[in-house]
C-alpha cells in the first residue's frame, strides 16, 4: 500500500510540473513577455528594467528553473490591474467558487447516483426512460442556457429569488441549481450504465442461482463493483468544478475563481491567469489523487497490481 | 460454399435493412441536421437582411409569435438588426467552427495514435504523456489560458478549438492500431513489401474508421458548447462576426424586455447538440462493435 501511495504521489507531482512547464512554454511562445506584460508604448528604459527585473537576459534554461522556483513558492508576480500579488487575488476568491460549487456537487452525487442505480434495477422502465431523457438533456444543454432559462422562469417571470449578484442565500441557490441538475444528469447516466454492466455479469448471476436474496445481490455484489467507476465519475466532477463554474460565476456574477479568469483573459492579466492555472491544476491532481486511493480501498485489484 | 456465400449476403441484407430503418427521433434529428446545412451552405441567399443592417425604427420588435410583423419573422435586436438573419449567419459561422475543429482533432489525433502505435518505445510513451497532460486538465481552462497568452483572432481560435479532445482519437487510433497489428491482414501487407503510408492511410484505417466516425458525433456537439460558452463570454468569436453563443452573450442584457434575442440562438444550439447526439447514439449501435 505505501508503494502505492508514494508513485501515486509522484505521479501527481510530475503533472503539476508538466502543467507549469506548459505556462511557460505557452508564454514564451506568445512573444516578448516584457512587451507584453508592459505596454507596447513603454519607455525602452522601462522594458530593459523590466528584463533586468525578471532575469529575460538570462538562458532560458535558467528562467525556466527560477520560474518553477518562483512558482513553488506561490510567486507568480503582481496583478497587471492592481498592481497586488496575483496569488492572493486568486485565493481570497476561493471561497465563494466553494460556496456554489460544493453545494452543485451534493446535489449531483445526492441526485445523480440514486437516479442512476434505480434506473438500471429498473430498465426500460418509465423512470428509466425519464432518467435518460433527462441525461440526454442535460448533457446537450449548454449551462449558460440553463441558467438563463432559469432566471427567466424565477427571476423575471416569477420574481422570487434574486438575477444575479451575491451577498444572500437567495443568490447561491441559482447557480447551484444550474450547476447541479447538468452534472445530476451526467451521473446518472454513468451511475446507470456502470450497474448494467456490473448486473449482466456471470458472478450476479451465479449469486442469485445460489438463491441469495435480491436485495443483497445488489447491496454486497453489484454495487461495490459498480462503485469503481462511479468513483472515477466523481473524481472528475470534483477536479472539474472550478472549470464548470467559470461560466455559471459569470452569468451570476458570482464574485469566485472562474469570473476573475474571465476578467483576467480579457485584460491578458498573465500574472493572474497564470497563478489560477497552477490553483485549479493543484486542485485537479489532488482529485485524481484521492480517486487513485479510493481505488485502491475499494478495488484489491488496483492495490496489488502495483506492489510488482 | 455457396451455402456459406448464401447465408452471409443474407445476413448483409438484413443488416442492411436494420441500418436504413431509421427510428423516429434519428429521423428528426437528421432532418433538423439537413435544414442546419442548406441554412449554413445557403445563408447568403436566405437571409431576408444584411446580418448587420440596422434597422433603428423597429428596434426590439418582438417576433411574430409574440405579435411581431413578418418584415422580422424572429423579432430585431437593441440596435433593430433582423434576428432571423443574424441567426443563419451564425449558425453558419458555429457549424463552420465545430466542422473544423473536429476535422483538425479527428486528424492530428489518428496520426498521434498511429506515430505511438508504429514507433512503440520513447515516441510513444511522449504520446501517452501528452493524452496524460491533455485528459488531466479541462479543457476550457486550457483554451482561456491559451486566449489570454495569444490574444484572439479567428484563426487562432479555430486551431484551439481543434485541440479539444484530440487525445480520444490517439487513445482510440493507438489502441485500435496496435490490435490490428496483432491481426493476419496487416501483417500480410506488411510481408507483401508496403510502406507503412499504405498499410496504415490504405489498410488500418479503414478498419478503424466506424469507431473514429462515433467519436467525432461526440466531439462536434462538445466543440459546439465549448465555442458558444467561449463566445458567450466574450472571449471567443469577435464582433462584427457572429456566433451562436455570442448572439445569446448579447442577447442576456435585454432577457426582460426581449428574451427572444437570446431564445433563438439558444435553441438552435440545443436542437442541434441533442440532434447529433441522437444520431451519433444511434450510429455507435450500428457500427461500432467495441462499444456494444
Amino acid at each position: 500500500m505505501l508503494t502505492f501511495v508514494i508513485s501515486r504521489l509522484l505521479r501527481a507531482g510530475l503533472t503539476i510540473l508538466f502543467v507549469m512547464t506548459f505556462a511557460f512554454i505557452v508564454l514564451r511562445l506568445s512573444g516578448d513577455p516584457a512587451l507584453l506584460i508592459m505596454s507596447v508604448d513603454a519607455p525602452p528604459e522601462a522594458v530593459a528594467a523590466f528584463r533586468e527585473a525578471w532575469g529575460l537576459n538570462r538562458p532560458i534554461w535558467e528562467q525556466y528553473f527560477s520560474y518553477i522556483g518562483h512558482a513553488f513558492t506561490g510567486d507568480f508576480g503582481k496583478s497587471m490591474r492592481d498592481g497586488r500579488p496575483a496569488i492572493d487575488l486568486v485565493m481570497e476568491r476561493v471561497p465563494a467558487t466553494l460556496a456554489i460549487t460544493m453545494p452543485a456537487l451534493a446535489l449531483k452525487i445526492g441526485l445523480g447516483i440514486p437516479a442512476g442505480i434505480y434506473a438500471a434495477l429498473h430498465r426500460n422502465s418509465m423512470a428509466d426512460r425519464l432518467t435518460m431523457a433527462a441525461s440526454v438533456a442535460g448533457f446537450t444543454m449548454p449551462s449558460f442556457v440553463l441558467a438563463l432559462l432559469l432566471v427567466l422562469v424565477f427571476a423575471v417571470q416569477l420574481g422570487w429569488l434574486p438575477a444575479s449578484g451575491s451577498g444572500s442565500l437567495d443568490h447561491a441557490i441559482l447557480p447551484i441549481i444550474t450547476l447541479g441538475t447538468g452534472g445530476a444528469a451526467i451521473m446518472a447516466r454513468f451511475t446507470r450504465s456502470a450497474m448494467l454492466e456490473v448486473l449482466g455479469q456471470p458472478y450476479i448471476r451465479a449469486a442469485s442461482a445460489k438463491g441469495v436474496n435480491w436485495r443483497r445481490v445488489v447491496s454486497r455484489h453489484a454495487l461495490p463493483n459498480a462503485a469503481i467507476p462511479t468513483v472515477t465519475i466523481v473524481g472528475f466532477m470534483v477536479g472539474s468544478l472550478v472549470a464548470g463554474a467559470v461560466v455559471v460565476e459569470s452569468v451570476f456574477a458570482w464574485p469566485g475563481i472562474g469570473r476573475l479568469l474571465v476578467s483576467a483573459v480579457a485584460n491578458r492579466d498573465l500574472a493572474v491567469v497564470q497563478a489560477i492555472l497552477m490553483v485549479i491544476a493543484t486542485w485537479m491532481v489532488a482529485a485524481n489523487f484521492t480517486v487513485d486511493l479510493a481505488y485502491g480501498w475499494l478495488d484489491p485489484r488496483v492495490r496489488n497490481a502495483t506492489a510488482h | 460454399m455457396a451455402i456459406a456465400e448464401h447465408t452471409s449476403t443474407t445476413s448483409v441484407a438484413i443488416s442492411r435493412r436494420r441500418f436504413f430503418k431509421l427510428p423516429f427521433g434519428v429521423s428528426l434529428a437528421l432532418g433538423w441536421l439537413g435544414l442546419m446545412i442548406v441554412v449554413a451552405l445557403g445563408a447568403e441567399l436566405l437571409t431576408p437582411y444584411s446580418f448587420t443592417a440596422l434597422d433603428l425604427k423597429a428596434r426590439l420588435s418582438p417576433p411574430l409569435l409574440m405579435g411581431g410583423s413578418f418584415a422580422h419573422p424572429l423579432g430585431t435586436d437593441e440596435l433593430g438588426r433582423d434576428v432571423l438573419s443574424r441567426l443563419i449567419v451564425s449558425i453558419r459561422m458555429s457549424l463552420l467552427i465545430a466542422l473544423f475543429g473536429t476535422i483538425i482533432a479527428a486528424s492530428l489525433g489518428t496520426a498521434l495514435g498511429f506515430l505511438a502505435a508504429h514507433f512503440r518505445g520513447k515516441v510513444e510513451q511522449l504520446v501517452l504523456m501528452a493524452i496524460d497532460f491533455q485528459a488531466s486538465m479541462p479543457f476550457m481552462i486550457i483554451a482561456l489560458s491559451v486566449l489570454a497568452f495569444f490574444g484572439n483572432n479567428l484563426v487562432l481560435f479555430i486551431a484551439l478549438m481543434g485541440f479539444h479532445s484530440w487525445e480520444r482519437y490517439a487513445r482510440i487510433a493507438r489502441g485500435l492500431t496496435l490490435a490490428a497489428n496483432e491481426q493476419g491482414y496487416a501483417a500480410a501487407v506488411r510481408q507483401l513489401g508496403a510502406g507503412p503510408g499504405r498499410i496504415y492511410g490504405l489498410h488500418i484505417l479503414p478498419n478503424i474508421a466506424s469507431t473514429l466516425i462515433v467519436s467525432m458525433t461526440l466531439t462536434f456537439p462538445e466543440i459546439i458548447l465549448l465555442e458558444s460558452g467561449l463566445s458567450f463570454l466574450g472571449l471567443g468569436v469577435q464582433p462584427p462576426l457572429t456566433s451562436l453563443g455570442n448572439m445569446v452573450g448579447y442577447g442576456r442584457e435585454y432577457i426582460t424586455r426581449a428574451p427572444w434575442i437570446m431564445l433563438a440562438p439558444a435553441s438552435a444550439i440545443v436542437v442541434t447538440t441533442l440532434s447529433i447526439s441522437l444520431l451519433g447514439d444511434w450510429l455507435r449501435d450500428r457500427l461500432d462493435p467495441t462499444l456494444r
